[in-house]
């Protein structure tokens, strides 16, 4: 056996865990060879001493102490933070718990923001409601896409500049051919603007606020000196210039007979002869934004449209309005009430 | 001091209901094995009182955690060692080990003393006191590796079995006896390099 392996058996032999052929082995090379022997003493003398190591008795007020710091403690950290339980768990746990919750989270607040009053207003929108403003409009169309039509096309702001642009170079003729197309089919600009109307304006226009309110009774208590007046009539009209749309509405107010009993702000109390009231609407129709089948029509179609109006259509509208016109003012009158939407 | 195996089990019954009477009777029957195991491990005898009084308050306050009342001694002992690793390793970053050789003083429950001369052939009963044979142990300790101290300590200083020493640190017994064996030879090495 060399000296090395001789060496690592110092530990068996001192603790005695040596076979007896082994112990044997080791004692005859110790008698062989003095540096392991040597090596040995050593090793037993460090051995000697470690053993011999006493105890250090604890100082003196280990135990105060201890309860003193344990005091300290308790003063620094009075209960349990909220958190503290939580931050002991592992990752592996709160790593999947968290996750949920983000999830949770978005969800909720996905939920909210549909739930809104924004989005209820949205909702409302896209209903069918009775437009007193169009009679040729199709609102089973408007539910198809209700969102679509709410946006702006791209072809749609060119060919209002277009427009304008005709208009300015041919303002005589525009006058005359506005009307016109007023009877068929409002003005492109009319269209877009009207379709950016937003939920606020929406409703505040279903919503008849207190000073509206004042004026219809102040309609009402004027028509009750108009003869045989109809209850009261109301429209809301879409309109993108205010002061143009009220010259126009003053326009077709004479043509049917009528007159205006009261312009406000955004309100208009007109009286007109009941027979003349469903053709007034029609006219108005025109002033006001166009259905959303209007809207789905291609721009191509509007312009074509709305630059060559059929003329027996113009012919007949004409007639009407001098049948209208002719009639006196003896027959029964409706007050109607006209809201203007910018 | 430990009282009977039954008797025991009864304290560290109460120190988990928060009886403080039966948990100073366990401080005062370990304080001594927790303080000489901080001591041996960091060679310092205030960063031991205050390492020690941290593993009593630990105790305090998760023995509501520990199971088997029989595997009490264990566990204390468990959480002494994970409070010296700990310590350890904050006072080799603060370099507090470094300025100190072999040739320092050295700090004793007395106070400072002169460094002991090894010489494996005197008797050192008659060349020096025991209490200056203790400290250079001490001294020798620190220099070796963590694991080797811990060894070293468990096993010759406190006289843990290999079985249970096995179970602290959860080493095969035939390793433990192969590692404990070098680290005996290192501090032998240690020694005598200060005598030459």
């Amino acid at each position: 056996m060399d000296c090395e392996k001789v060496r690592d058996r110092f530990s068996s032999l001192l603790e005695k865990e040596l076979t007896t052929i082994e112990e044997k082995i080791i004692k005859e090379h110790l008698a062989s060879c003095s540096e392991c022997k040597r090596e040995l003493a050593g090793f037993e003398k460090t051995m000697q001493w470690l053993h011999s190591t006493n105890e250090v008795d604890v100082p003196e007020g280990f135990l105060p102490e201890l309860y003193k710091k344990m005091e300290e403690r308790k003063k620094a950290f009075p209960v349990k933070k909220m958190g503290e339980e939580w931050f002991r768990f592992p990752l592996l746990l709160k790593l999947p718990a968290q996750a949920v919750a983000m999830v949770a989270i978005v969800f909720l607040v996905l939920y909210l923001t549909k739930t809104t009053p924004m989005e209820n207003y949205r909702v409302k929108e896209t209903l069918p409601e009775p437009s007193p403003l169009s009679t040729e409009k199709k609102p089973e169309e408007r539910l198809l896409i209700p969102f679509e039509s709410s946006r702006p096309k791209k072809s749609e702001p060119a060919d209002v500049r277009s427009q304008e642009k005709e208009r300015e170079q041919k303002p005589q003729e525009e006058q005359v051919e506005g009307e016109e197309k007023r009877t068929e089919t409002p003005s492109e600009k009319t269209e877009v603007m009207a379709h950016r109307i937003e939920s606020k304006d929406r409703v505040t226009a279903t919503l008849p606020s207190p000073e509206h309110e004042t004026i219809r009774k102040e309609g009402i208590a004027k028509q009750k000196s108009i003869p045989a007046s109809k209850p009261l009539e109301e429209m809301v009209l879409r309109i993108s210039d205010r002061v143009k749309a009220i010259s126009q509405i003053h326009e077709i107010i004479k043509q049917f007979g009528g007159e205006m009993i009261r312009t406000e702000d955004q309100l208009l109390i007109v009286s007109l002869p009941t027979s003349s009231i469903s053709e007034f609407k029609k006219e108005l129709g025109g002033l006001s934004g166009v259905s959303q089948a209007d809207a789905l029509t291609p721009p191509q179609q509007d312009r074509v449209r709305l630059r060559a109006p059929s003329k027996p259509v113009r012919e007949e509208v004409d007639e009407r309005r001098r049948e209208l016109a002719g009639k006196g003012t003896d027959e029964p009158r409706t007050v109607v009430r006209i809201l203007l939407l910018e | 001091m430990k009282a009977s195996p039954r008797v025991e089990k009864e304290l560290i019954e109460r120190c988990k209901a928060g009886d403080k009477k039966a948990f100073e009777v366990i401080v005062l029957h370990r304080q001594k094995r927790v303080f000489n195991l901080a001591y041996r491990m960091l060679g310092n005898l205030e960063e031991a009182k205050d390492l020690a009084q941290e593993v009593f308050i630990s105790v305090f306050q998760s023995i509501e955690d520990l199971k088997e009342e029989i595997k009490f001694d264990a566990w204390l002992t468990q959480i002494t060692l994970n409070h010296c690793r700990n310590r350890w390793k904050y006072l080799k970053r603060r370099q507090y080990f470094n300025s100190e050789s072999l040739d320092d003083p050295i700090e004793t429950e007395d106070g400072n003393m002169p460094k002991a001369i090894y010489d494996p052939s005197d008797n050192p009963e008659t060349l020096y006191e025991k209490k200056s044979i203790q400290e250079l142990i001490q001294r020798g300790l620190l220099r070796l590796k963590e694991d080797q101290r811990e060894l070293l300590v468990l096993r010759d200083l406190q006289g843990f079995s290999y079985e249970e020493i096995g179970q602290l640190l959860r080493l095969p017994e035939g390793t433990i006896k192969s590692r404990l064996h070098r680290a005996r030879m290192d501090l032998k090495e240690v020694l005598e390099k200060v005598a030459h």
